[in-house]
């Protein structure tokens, strides 16, 4: 194997970029890409700056660099090496990249990542749904203690019984579903990699009732997780960082809430912002993190048509920026409204940061899950609100 | 931000032409690539995206001299304006260096042009580059369609909508005969080189 002359990340260098780079450099060698979401890395292989052949898992030759540029948060390395391949790709190298940009962009190339919207096809309807997917990074099978399945139309939970268990998504697609008076109402789709259960359940005092019915899509291969190794893990957790975990859990209970209260239409704006002192501004750079003591806080973001109330926070509670989780809330893309009699502490988020780092990697991951949860429910409830808001004169 | 290739001992800048769909950038672009064949390198390629065509070829201009020793090769590209075609765009208003906007000169447009030359600013803007810095030129194109009876604006006119505050430099055109299309070109690779020598000596 050669040595790397070139490596980085998709997110600041696009393949786009690594193809035109490596194509003005006339080299010869293999690149290969690595996303936390795929198992094995994808190769591009260059004769004199131009691809002649791919793999990425089962496709290879240009099918395959098609699928490589929807990796678009992975890590490149190009090591220079003689290539003896077959030239099975016979497109021109601009006409590579800009045809998969633009199939990027219309959707007919899978975005690997959190949340994947299912490759489009030309003739697909509207009507069809259209909830994105949500996956989560490889799995760690250390914390997986036994296996079951749910064949395709089948509950895994049901909404308001009892349960603890915890299980992480091996193979298939299910559905997390919220039964309200008007009938079921369709949240979230989650694949493999998604967990399913709460944070809740470590907390041994609670009884945890499940808050929505989750339904396979398709046949269902789950894995049951460790729950002590994991209750060890979250016991082990400091005071602050178990209390963000548990925020973090309400947090997507509440915006759940939100999206199917705007759904219901039984949502009044003025209750969050009215009398309210706005604390935090959507778009503003705050980078502190605060734990309120006393009072309540709503998260709320404003979209083109109007206010979207998002959660309400209480005593315990977490609100600003958590710099290593993206819950696509406040500060950058919702603001913070806060009750009068409001106290917080400052916490330092760079502790909590270290933390993080040196969780589990399932730990890691069911967090980074939550995150990804809350942000695609808040598009969720920014969506409803806008289709309710339609239907009004 | 023209890209040194210190191989081939070639500069490789960037020039986009940008305009409201159906503006005729296409029809700019092939008449270039079919006039000024012996100094087009390799095939033109054509993408087609929602409403409109994504368009490439390298092209080598003659008579333009060498930079520090360096040929010149020019990348065409246009761009899809379409909100989504986001990666396509970031990949062609990357470190552009020159920019034509094609204008439609017919009198229903008007209010696209504007538009999309709103729009310009706010891409390029969003690549940290000024549309009042950038070497720009602008053509008021489909002139022609005024002999066959299609209302279309008076120069001055566009001047006034497009060109007030810019006041770069204008072209008249008719791309599908091929008048202005050389023209138009010529004065932005023009301005795009004195803008890299002028850059080059003041990082020196």
């Amino acid at each position: 194997m050669g040595d790397f002359v070139l490596a980085g990340n998709m997110d600041f260098l696009s393949l786009g970029d690594v193809l035109q780079l490596l194509g003005s450099n006339s080299s010869t060698g293999i690149l290969r890409i690595r996303s936390k979401y795929a198992q094995e890395p994808g190769l591009i292989y260059f004769i004199n700056g131009n691809p002649v052949n791919a793999l990425a898992g089962p496709l290879s030759g240009l099918d395959a660099v098609n699928a490589l540029f929807g990796w678009v948060d992975g890590e490149f390395e190009f090591s220079e090496e003689d290539i003896r391949r077959k030239n099975v790709i016979k497109k021109s190298r601009m006409q590579i990249i800009l045809d998969c940009l633009s199939m990027l962009d219309d959707g007919q190339i899978e975005r690997l990542g959190p949340v994947s919207f299912p490759a489009k096809k030309k003739s697909s309807s509207k009507k069809e749904s259209t909830l994105p997917i949500i996956k989560g990074p490889l799995i760690d099978y250390s914390y997986v203690v036994d296996e079951e399945e749910a064949r395709a139309g089948n509950k895994i939970v049901a909404q308001g019984k009892h349960g603890g268990w915890l299980w992480v998504i091996l193979e298939g697609v299910a559905e997390i579903i919220r039964e309200t008076p008007q009938g079921p109402l369709k949240i979230l789709r989650i694949g493999e990699g998604a967990f399913i259960g709460s944070i809740a359940s470590f907390l041994l005092l609670e009884g945890t009732v499940r808050s929505a019915a989750i339904r396979a899509v398709d046949n269902v291969q789950l894995g049951v997780l460790d729950s002590r190794r994991l209750s060890i893990d979250f016991l082990r957790m400091s005071n602050p960082f178990r209390s963000l975990a548990i925020s973090l859990d309400k947090r997507l209970k509440q915006v759940t809430d939100m999206a199917v209260n705007i759904h219901l239409k039984k949502i009044r704006i003025e209750d969050y912002i009215n009398g309210k002192n706005q604390l935090i501004t959507q778009g503003d750079s705050e980078t502190d993190l605060y734990q309120i003591t006393e009072g309540e806080a709503h998260i709320v973001r404003h979209t083109e048509n109007g206010y979207v109330p998002l959660a309400n926070l209480h005593s315990g509670d977490f609100f600003g920026n958590v710099s290593f989780l993206d819950l696509g809330q406040e500060p950058y893309q919702a603001s913070v409204f806060a009750s009068e009699d409001l106290k917080v502490n400052k916490i330092d988020p760079e502790i909590l940061q270290k933390e993080h780092n040196r969780l589990s990697s399932t730990f890691k991951n069911f967090i980074e899950h939550l995150a990804t949860c809350v942000s695609v429910t808040t598009m969720l409830a920014c969506e409803f609100h806008k289709k309710t808001g339609e239907k009004e004169p | 931000m023209a890209i040194f290739n210190f191989k081939k001992r070639e500069i490789e800048c960037k020039i986009v032409y940008y305009g409201p769909g159906r503006c005729g950038k296409t029809t700019n672009m092939e008449y270039i690539f079919k006039t000024f064949k012996k100094q087009v390198v390799g095939e033109m390629v054509s993408i087609d995206t929602e409403g409109d065509r994504t368009l490439f070829f390298d092209f080598l201009p003659i008579g333009l001299g060498k930079i520090k020793g360096f040929d010149i090769k020019v990348q065409v590209y246009t761009v899809p304006g379409q909100v989504q075609y986001r990666s396509t765009r970031k990949l062609v208003l990357k470190g552009v260096d020159g920019v034509i906007f094609v204008a439609d000169s017919l009198a229903v447009r008007r209010e696209k042009n504007m538009v999309s030359l709103k729009d310009l600013q706010h891409n390029l803007k969003e690549y940290g580059l000024n549309i009042f810095k950038i070497p720009l030129v602008m053509q008021h194109n489909k002139r022609d369609l005024a002999g066959q009876g299609f209302p279309i604006m008076s120069v001055e006119q566009m001047e006034k909508d497009l060109n007030r505050q810019l006041k770069v430099p204008s072209f008249p055109a008719s791309a599908i005969i091929g008048q202005g299309v050389g023209a138009t070109l010529k004065e932005c690779l023009k301005l795009t080189l004195v803008s890299f020598r002028k850059n080059l000596q003041l990082g020196r």
